[in-house]
């Protein structure tokens, strides 16, 4: 957002994903009076996301590469379409600081923060140290990308630690370090897989905190200065460093420490002049004191857990700001707990088998309902899974008034939802359910691995 | 044709859980379908060569400057300009993948293209 100051308002907006993220957009478009548009791939020629919008534009063949993530492509069919903005949902470009400069340059508006801060905040050592002048603790790490004297660095941070990719995500080019003795093997497979996923081996250090809670706070900024933090969202369960379960408000986090978190995570933002919706990342440590790890630039696949929290549309809110709008609410209203919210991630996975990808046709898909419950998803019966993209098929989000209720509701959702055809990951979410340390509230981000490892244990005794 | 041995693969047909069968022996040769055999898949066959949209974009009749006059039923050959689809960074080429005759010109000059539209059919020359 250069031209800050400018108010203007969107008369159509195009979507530049696919999925369930793109359905989302759409619907809070349609509530806005906004024409939309959508994009895609020659494999996604029967998603729901090109039925809901009201204009459709086949962008490329299959391959993300070619279609999704074909900058040219996407802002051609912006420009033909007459879209205003574009909407960049998450993955795909959307922390792209190249697209975000290219639609700014083609004289649309992009929906997110401006290029400058995607670039500045996605390298995640500049990240931190933005945290550490805007006085906000960091876990203890190398402060910058390591050289060649990590041997050093890393002595003086201690064992355990995280050797972490520069340009990072998803778990990939991350390793854990016990040991020194480790400490070459794995640098040098971090660095491995870095480059083959980011092109580029930088590397950084951080100390490593066992049995860590992911906790993060949603922010949203305008371009006047005014930053707001809502209630935080607790996903520290994980495999593999893919969120599986997300749930807000922490069932460990106390009211004080909420306050600290909002208030740590507002002074990140404004240090940052972050303008937009966004995530700020924290590790919480088994004492409650928790750490900056990142700020995420986008709409995050788990927002809707905030929205049932709080009541506001958070799409609604990023268009409002990329509008040029003040922002429509103050931090009391952000903060404010209406129920405790839950999200399931069902994803076309057969988690019996190391939770490997199942794609095929849907043939039967009866999505649970009742009190307290959305479903957003793009599968509808009949739905071919296409073998090229994310197993996403819906995030499963229940709400009740408290935490005991909203895991009987949990339960009872799970087990009305059907969907035939194709492996789920909904037996996986009845077993969370049902784990006693999650039900008492006491998880950390190893919780998911023990689970499976014990089951494992379990199989091998029968 | 030994229609008794029709009759008799027909009947061990019967006991057993097939749909189709087919043999085939010195050039003789049966095929034997059951209504349980899926339906034949509907042939479309078309001579004609597609020539696709490389992109999504605005058509142009055009090449190096110069634009093209593309009628129905002229000659091309393999490798003719047939014009370009352009984005907002790129003027991607069109040419002819086949050598042949112009028989469906649906490009307009400066309307929007999707992925993948059909722009052209060629009807390739016979060798």
């Amino acid at each position: 957002m250069a031209t800050g100051l400018q108010q203007k308002n969107f008369q159509k907006v195009l979507i530049a994903n696919r999925g369930e993220i793109a359905v989302r957009v759409i619907r809070t478009l349609k509530e806005m009076n906004i024409k939309s548009v959508a994009i895609y791939s020659q494999a996604d020629r029967n998603s729901l996301h090109v039925r809901m919008a009201d204009e459709a534009v086949c962008i490329g063949p299959a391959r993300s590469a070619q279609s999704y993530l074909n900058i040219d492509a996407v802002i051609t069919a912006a420009k033909i379409t007459g879209a205003d903005a574009i909407h960049p949902g998450y993955g795909f470009l959307s922390e792209n600081e190249e697209f975000a400069a290219a639609v700014e340059q083609a004289g649309l508006t992009f929906i997110g923060p401006s290029a400058q801060t995607i670039s500045m905040l996605g390298v995640k050592s500049t990240a931190r140290e933005i945290a550490v002048k805007a006085g906000v603790a960091v876990t203890p790490g190398s402060d910058g990308v390591v050289g060649k004297n990590y041997h050093a660095l890393a002595r003086k941070i201690g064992f355990p630690l995280m050797i972490k990719a520069a340009l990072g995500g998803g778990g990939k080019g991350m390793r854990a370090c016990l040991q020194e003795e480790d400490l070459d093997r794995m640098m040098t497979t971090a660095k491995a897989e870095a480059r083959a996923n980011f092109g580029d081996d930088r590397m950084y250090f951080e100390k490593l905190i066992l049995n860590p809670r992911h906790i993060e706070v949603q922010v949203a900024a305008d371009n006047y200065g005014n930053v707001v933090a809502f209630a935080e969202r607790d996903c520290s369960l994980q495999r593999r460093h893919q969120k599986l379960v997300e749930e807000s408000p922490s069932p460990f986090v106390d009211a004080k420490t909420r306050t600290q978190l909002q208030e740590a995570a507002c002074k990140v933002v404004k240090a940052a002049k972050y303008c937009g919706v966004g995530t700020v990342e924290f590790l919480m440590a088994p004492t409650k004191e928790f750490y900056f790890m990142e700020v995420n630039t986008r709409l995050q696949v788990e927002h809707p857990v905030t929205e049932e929290v709080c009541g506001q549309d958070l799409v609604k809110l990023q268009i409002q700001i990329a509008q040029g709008e003040k922002l429509p609410l103050s931090q009391k209203e952000a903060a404010v707990i209406n129920c405790h919210a839950i999200e399931h991630r069902i994803n076309a996975e057969d988690s019996e088998h190391n939770f490997a990808p199942c794609p095929g046709t849907v043939t039967e898909w009866i999505p649970a309902g009742g009190l307290g419950v959305r479903v957003d998803s793009h599968v509808y019966s009949g739905y071919a899974i296409p073998t090229y993209y994310d197993s996403l098929i819906a995030k499963l989000i229940v709400t009740a008034p408290d935490r005991a209720r909203l895991l009987a509701r949990s339960r009872r959702t799970l087990g009305e939802f059907v969907v035939g055809g194709v492996k789920t990951t909904i037996p996986f979410h009845q077993k969370i359910v049902a784990n006693p340390d999650f039900i008492s509230g006491n998880t950390d981000t190893g919780l998911i691995e023990r689970m499976i490892k014990q089951e494992k244990e379990h199989e091998s005794e029968k | 044709m030994d229609t008794k041995l029709i009759k008799e693969v027909t009947d061990w047909m019967k006991t057993t859980d097939l749909a189709e069968f087919c043999y085939e022996n010195n050039g003789d040769s049966i095929e034997i379908k059951t209504q349980e055999a899926l339906p034949e898949p509907a042939q479309f066959a078309c001579s004609l060569t597609a020539v696709t949209a490389p992109t999504v974009g605005i058509y142009h009749a055009a090449d190096k400057g110069q634009n093209l006059t593309l009628t129905e039923g002229q000659p091309v050959e393999q490798g003719a300009a047939l014009g370009v689809v352009e984005t907002v960074s790129k003027k991607h080429k069109i040419t002819a993948p086949v050598a042949g005759k112009l028989r469906v010109v649906s490009a307009q000059e400066g309307a929007p293209v999707e992925f993948g539209l059909p722009l052209f059919f060629i009807e390739p020359q016979e060798h």
